[in-house]
């Protein structure tokens, strides 16, 4: 996902601080912590020595996820089944470490990104699809799989699982339930949680447990519930049992071509305002249109100022209602033009554009940083202006492709890391971003995360009491200390605050590998 | 047992007096509380929960009182706690299909009130819309359109519990898509007030399908039914509801008492007018049916006058469930796509205990949804969780005891 560039002034900084404060606890010649080659044997003792990551050269590749942030675990596992990741977890806590999950690395909070070194626990060896019940429509899987493994698996017996996200090429669905993610077509269906019946889960501590089933509300607490979008911080989901759902009869996908963003987020609002739920409406705006068309060429107009991407399904009788009326309230906020997919390549070429898009930035600028905010949807068009506007004053190139049906705002902000003071300037123009959509009476994160980007917004958001109320959950969980530290909530015993210390969803070039 | 008249005096001076109510209208389990509440607002809510907290007494939160023969028997009840005049609509943006209410709003308020601009919420709890919004989440008990429309807990967006802390907290907030923090307001849904009382809730909204209409298809025998109604559901056609009812169940919802398959369409009118098409043209017999009939199905899954059981059954398996239930003098029938099945009559503890183990053995659950005090102390309403985790939650969230004692099981 990058290039392997280290000189990043920000990078080696925070690496050092991180590194400095796992290791300074306990200082040892080798440069690893007291007790590392103990940790270590005990690790290969239960899993298999090949198993087992130790050498730094062989854990780089795991110090980061899709953010800039980067540390250093102590040893990386890969275990195989339930019962290894239960004696990692448990290995770890006798030696005083914290434990880390780590799906595909993918995300784009810092989520798996171990800051006080520690095991990493990768599940990506678990990548078996155990089971597809078509008639009762339930998926059983291990964490590794990923989200497009699973669809290929599931598209010969015509059903879907929901969730989409645009990295679904990598993404593990032990990642999806970690991060609650979401994609184009949680618009209408929902995200990762409204689609997860029951949780496989190794607690901090090592003990395994069950929450949910086979079948929707299942009485007693609803611990799936709580535990999906937990980022890693409660437990290590080591088995998902998944809903699935029924492809429509029929789909139509449109294109909407309008002359500006802001006409294009009136057309969202406009859309929504009717009580017309498409499957999918995505923005992409001029600066992808130029960045992915040359590559793709799905017939995205190169003048355009944005173009949504709508999809509507159904029974053909529906779909041909809806998408009329879809036509009609674009034409009246504006539309030059709306067409139609008439093909089944055609509609696969508008998709391969928006799962490109992403990549096609990181080719185009040395840097970038991906924002994640959520306004209500009757507020997109001031907070689109808003977010024009501030990168404009900062200047930044700014590019935009984005779940706007949810109001889910993907700002990407195009900068040079290696100019000085552009860190810096980037981050304040995401903060004043994340002011807009939070006062626009939104939320700081619709699908990547909080992990630990966006700890000291969390207080943006919530009281004292509201944030003590969730560091129950994780004292009751037994997560508190030494599980997935320093991550989601501020606070936490070593992990420093402020914006030295946070990652940031940036990717270099060479990140359109996703 | 007798409250301390000194505890109870320290209630009344922490709130209103307009707000004290006779504890005699509160009777559950033909136990009266000791004294009764009908606070005005959630910091009066938050108010008398610390109190009763700080007094060591137990306090039950209520609403319509419709799901309050779930759960176990209290083991013990001082204070009530009548949310209902927690009935305001704090922020209702139509464009945005989202609101915000307060937990003593019915369903039926907040049904009419989203009528006006076309929208709903897409749940039909039993035994109807009488319900309070904190009353259904607190239950989380869901009707004929699961399967096919999300339910209360996958439509809340964000909400506020007030804690025997004293304090309101509040998790989520009112957008359709947010991973800001822990989803606080999961782990309440479905609780049965074990961590708090709901006071604010925030929902995502559907439009109203434009057509409606409910058909009533009947096969040879229950084994046929079945076969149809998953027929009916890999159609993809445009319908919310399909349940397959035994002979028993039809009879009582005011039916041709043989067993039968009722499907509600819903749509666009052009997608409802094909949909209606294919299903006549499916079964050998098919006929309109009233809308009624829903209302008469979700009144029979909670109402009073008998033993009521909601099983969780593999979709695959409803029928043969529906079909044992009733041959054992039961009156059964389930929502296909939930694998949802409903028993109601006359059944002792031992029978309950067999069933679940059947549920149980196919990857589902029993839960008894309405039963006498006793048969509720002979046999666990909800069946096994995880216990450790659920009372480590406790102890951080409701150390002494103080909402609703003993409802989940002893010590919870
Ligand atoms: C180009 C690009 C596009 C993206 N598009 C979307 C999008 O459309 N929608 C969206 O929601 N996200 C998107 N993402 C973000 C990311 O892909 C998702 O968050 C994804 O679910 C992460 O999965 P992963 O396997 O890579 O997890 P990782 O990055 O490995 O881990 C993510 C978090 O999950 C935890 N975790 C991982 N596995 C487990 C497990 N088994 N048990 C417990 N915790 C675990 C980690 O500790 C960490 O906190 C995108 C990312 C990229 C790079």
């Amino acid at each position: 996902m990058r290039d392997g560039d280290a000189g990043h002034a920000l990078d080696a900084t925070l690496a050092r601080t991180m590194a400095t404060s796992s290791a300074a606890a306990h200082p040892a010649s080798s440069g690893q912590p007291a007790g590392h080659e103990a940790l270590v044997r005990d690790l290969q003792q239960a899993l298999g020595v090949d198993s087992v990551l130790q050498a730094p050269e062989d854990l780089i590749a795991f110090e980061y996820d899709a953010t800039i942030e980067r540390a250093l675990p102590e040893v990386a596992v890969f275990p195989a089944t339930t019962d290894q990741v239960a004696a990692a977890v448990r290995i770890a806590e006798a030696h005083s470490r914290p434990v880390v999950p780590r799906g595909s690395g993918s995300g784009l909070s810092g989520g798996a990104v171990p800051v006080l070194g520690g095991v990493l626990v990768v599940l990506t060896k678990m990548n078996r699809i155990i089971e597809v019940d078509r008639v009762n429509r339930v998926a059983v899987v291990q964490p590794g799989v990923v989200n497009l493994q699973l669809q290929e698996a599931l598209a010969p017996h015509g059903l879907v699982f929901a969730p989409d996200p645009s990295s679904q090429r990598v993404c593990s669905l032990g990642g999806n339930v970690a991060n609650n993610s979401g994609g184009p077509h949680t618009l209408a269906h929902g995200s990762t949680v409204n689609h997860v019946l029951g949780l496989e889960v190794v607690l901090p501590g090592g003990r395994v447990v069950r929450f949910g089933g086979r079948l929707a509300d299942m009485p007693g607490i609803d611990l799936r519930g709580l535990f999906v979008g937990s980022e890693g911080t409660i437990g290590i989901v080591t088995e998902i049992t998944v809903r699935l759902v029924r492809a429509a009869p029929d789909v139509r996908t449109l294109v909407a071509i309008f002359d500006s963003v802001d006409a294009a987020s009136e057309a969202v609002s406009a859309i929504i305002r009717r009580g017309l739920i498409p499957v999918a409406l995505e923005m992409l705006d001029r600066e992808i249109i130029r960045l992915v068309e040359p590559r793709i060429h799905a017939g995205y107009p190169l003048d355009a100022g944005a173009v949504l991407l709508i999809e509507v399904e159904g029974l053909a009788e529906g779909v041909e209602a809806d998408a009329a009326s879809v036509e009609e309230a674009c034409g009246l906020a504006g539309a030059r033009e709306v067409r139609v997919a008439r093909t089944a390549a055609e509609r696969d070429r508008l998709w391969e554009a928006r799962k490109v898009g992403i990549g096609a930035i990181g080719a185009a600028s040395p840097a970038f940083y991906l924002l994640d905010g959520v306004v209500p949807r009757t507020r997109l068009p001031e907070v689109m202006r808003g977010v024009m506007e501030t990168s404009a004053r900062y200047g930044f190139r700014v590019a935009n492709i984005f779940h706007a049906g949810d109001g889910n705002l993907h700002p990407n902000l195009m900068f040079d890391p290696d100019e000085p003071g552009a860190t810096e300037r980037v981050l304040e123009c995401a903060e004043t971003i994340m002011r807009l959509c939070v006062d626009a009476g939104g939320a700081v994160t619709g699908e990547h995360g909080i992990g630990l980007e966006k700890r000291s917004y969390m207080e943006w958001i919530y009281s004292a009491a509201d944030l003590a109320a969730m560091h129950a959950v994780r004292v009751a969980f037994g997560g508190a200390d030494r599980f997935n530290p320093c991550k989601v909530l501020p606070g936490g015993h070593g992990c420093s605050v402020g914006h030295g210390a946070e990652a940031l969803a940036v990717m270099r070039r060479g990140a359109d590998s996703v | 047992m007798t409250t301390a008249a000194s505890a109870l005096d320290r209630l009344r001076h922490a709130l209103p007096s307009d707000t004290e109510r006779p504890p005699a209208h509160y009777a559950l389990d033909g136990g009266t509380p000791a004294i009764a509440f009908a606070p005005n607002d959630p910091a009066e809510v938050a108010t008398l929960l610390h109190e009763a907290d700080e007094a060591g007494l137990a306090l039950a939160p209520l609403g319509a009182r419709t799901a309050a023969a779930l759960g176990r028997p209290l083991a013990r009840y001082d204070i009530a706690l009548d949310l209902r005049p927690l009935d305001r609509v704090i922020e209702y943006v139509p464009e945005d299909l989202v609101i915000t209410v307060q937990a003593g709003v019915t369903l039926a308020t907040l049904q009419a009130t989203l009528r006006e601009h076309g929208q709903y919420l897409t749940v039909d709890p039993p035994p109807g819309d009488e319900v309070t919004v904190g009353g259904m989440l607190a239950s989380a008990r869901s009707g004929a359109w699961r399967g096919h429309l999300p339910a209360a807990r996958d439509l809340i967006l964000g909400m506020r519990v007030a804690l025997p802390s004293g304090e309101v907290v509040h998790s989520g907030g009112r957008v359709v898509k947010n991973v800001t923090g822990y989803d606080l307001h999961r782990m309440h849904t479905g609780a049965l007030g074990a961590f708090g009382v709901i006071v604010e809730a925030t929902f995502k909204l559907a439009p109203l399908p434009a057509a409606t209409r409910t058909l009533l298809l009947t096969a040879a025998d229950i084994e046929a039914c079945g076969a149809l109604a998953r027929r009916v559901w890999d159609a993809g056609l445009a319908v919310r509801a399909i349940a397959v009812l035994g002979a028993r169940a039809a009879d009582a919802a005011m039916l041709a008492p043989v067993p039968c398959v009722l499907v509600e369409a819903a749509g666009s009118v052009a997608a409802v007018e094909r949909t209606l098409r294919e299903l006549r043209s499916a079964a050998t017999g098919a006929g309109d049916a009233s809308v009624e009939t829903w209302a008469r199905l979700r009144r029979l899954a909670a109402g009073p006058g008998a033993t009521v059981l909601r099983l969780g059954v593999p979709p695959a398996e409803v029928e043969t469930t529906v079909a044992a239930l009733e041959r054992a003098g039961l009156t059964a029938w389930a929502h296909l796509a939930a694998g949802s099945v409903i028993a109601r009559g006359e059944i002792a503890a031992p029978d309950v205990e067999a069933l679940r183990r059947m549920a149980v053995e196919r990857g589902g659950f029993l839960q008894v949804e309405v039963a006498s005090a006793a048969l509720r102390e002979a046999v666990d309403p909800t069946g096994a969780e995880e216990r450790t985790l659920v009372e480590a939650l406790k102890r951080q969230f409701d150390p002494r005891g103080t909402v609703n004692p003993g409802r989940r099981g002893p010590g919870l």
